[in-house]
């Protein structure tokens, strides 16, 4: 049987890399602006290519069940805030979307 | 916020929404992982090795894709990198005196939630009080990751794909948190990033990770050109 151990920790190590840099190393304030600015772009830059185009590709040929799940979500936690219940939502809409054919 | 003592007990109980939000976040990773493939022993050990939530998803989504691990590492890298400056902060807080391994531990449980709520305190952080509050944040991310597995086992399957959505709900969660914050530049900068995505992947072939790492630069070097100041 296939084993993922590597993958894990490969994922791992470039998740430890940039957490434990900073408990032993001051550079940031010495980032050209420009750089510092970019990097901290870097998590909202990170959310498009996480949503799309995987959100349509996952539900095909339901092109638009996730996107209908995702929508929920995104006004709910507009409006409301927090993760939970956005999250929920999503669950039933998209649940909802595949039980009719969207 | 009067002065509080900043005891590990303080630190777990002001890290119990955080297990409160993890627990169905990690539930949708446990899922997720059990669907591609991974073993229930695997599964816990990516969310006690990672503990990340972006992370951990991009991490799955590319191993189910295949990608090398090359771009496993680097696009993984590029995700955690708003740790080292979340890291940064923390560091500064922290009472003198924490060396060694337990500021190798602290590091490890930095998460976005820990951050915020560590920072909240006023003056300096003990170790003990990091300890509780991570160690209540890891234990909703490991102890959700094991039972959404499980749970994966006995869903039907129709279930199971609207499940799925939780990934992208989460994200697409944040990005609307984010855009109530800062505003349209949000959007536009993740309209850049998952526009230059969607074409590298679906038109000119491009391997997932790669096209992620480049999407992600494209867009925050975009961002950061047309944004001044600072957030």
């Amino acid at each position: 049987m296939k084993t993922f151990v590597l993958p894990i920790l490969v994922s791992a190590l470039a998740t430890f890399i940039p957490r434990v840099i900073p408990y032993w190393v001051s550079f940031l304030d010495k980032l050209p602006p420009l750089l510092s600015r970019m990097l901290r772009l870097l998590p909202v830059a990170a959310l498009g290519p996480l949503i799309f185009p995987g959100v349509f590709l996952d539900y095909v040929p339901h092109l638009w069940a996730g996107f209908a799940g995702i929508a929920a979500a995104f006004i709910l936690a507009y409006f409301k805030g927090g993760m939970i219940l956005p999250i929920l939502s999503s669950i039933v809409v998209t649940y909802l979307a595949l039980l009719f054919g969207a | 916020m009067s002065k509080r003592d900043l005891t590990f007990s303080l630190g777990c109980k002001d890290g119990f929404p955080i297990f409160i939000g993890y627990f169905p976040t990690a539930m949708a990773f446990g899922l997720v992982v059990k669907n591609l493939g991974l073993r229930l022993w695997e599964a816990i050990l990516f969310s006690v090795t990672n503990f990340a939530g972006s992370g951990q998803f991009l991490a799955a989504s590319l191993i189910g894709s295949g990608a090398l691990l090359a771009e496993l590492f680097i696009s993984v890298l590029l995700i955690n990198l708003r740790y080292t400056f979340m890291g940064a902060e923390v560091a500064r807080r922290l009472e003198d005196g924490i060396t060694g391994m337990k500021r190798a531990l602290i590091a490890h449980g930095t998460t976005d939630e820990v951050f915020s709520i560590s920072l909240m305190n006023p003056g300096r952080l003990p170790a003990s009080y990091m300890a509780g509050l991570e160690l209540t944040s890891y234990a909703g991310w490991v102890s959700g990751t094991a039972l959404g597995f499980l749970v994966g086992l006995v869903l039907p399957p129709a279930l199971q794909l609207a499940v799925g959505v939780t990934i992208y709900a989460m994200f697409s969660s944040l990005l609307a948190q984010e855009f109530r914050k800062k505003g349209l530049k949000v959007l536009l900068i993740a309209a850049i990033s998952a526009g230059t995505h969607s074409v590298l992947t679906l038109l000119l072939g491009v391997k997932i990770g790669w096209s992620f790492v480049i999407a992600m630069l494209l867009a925050s070097f975009i961002g950061s050109l047309i944004i001044r100041e600072e957030s």
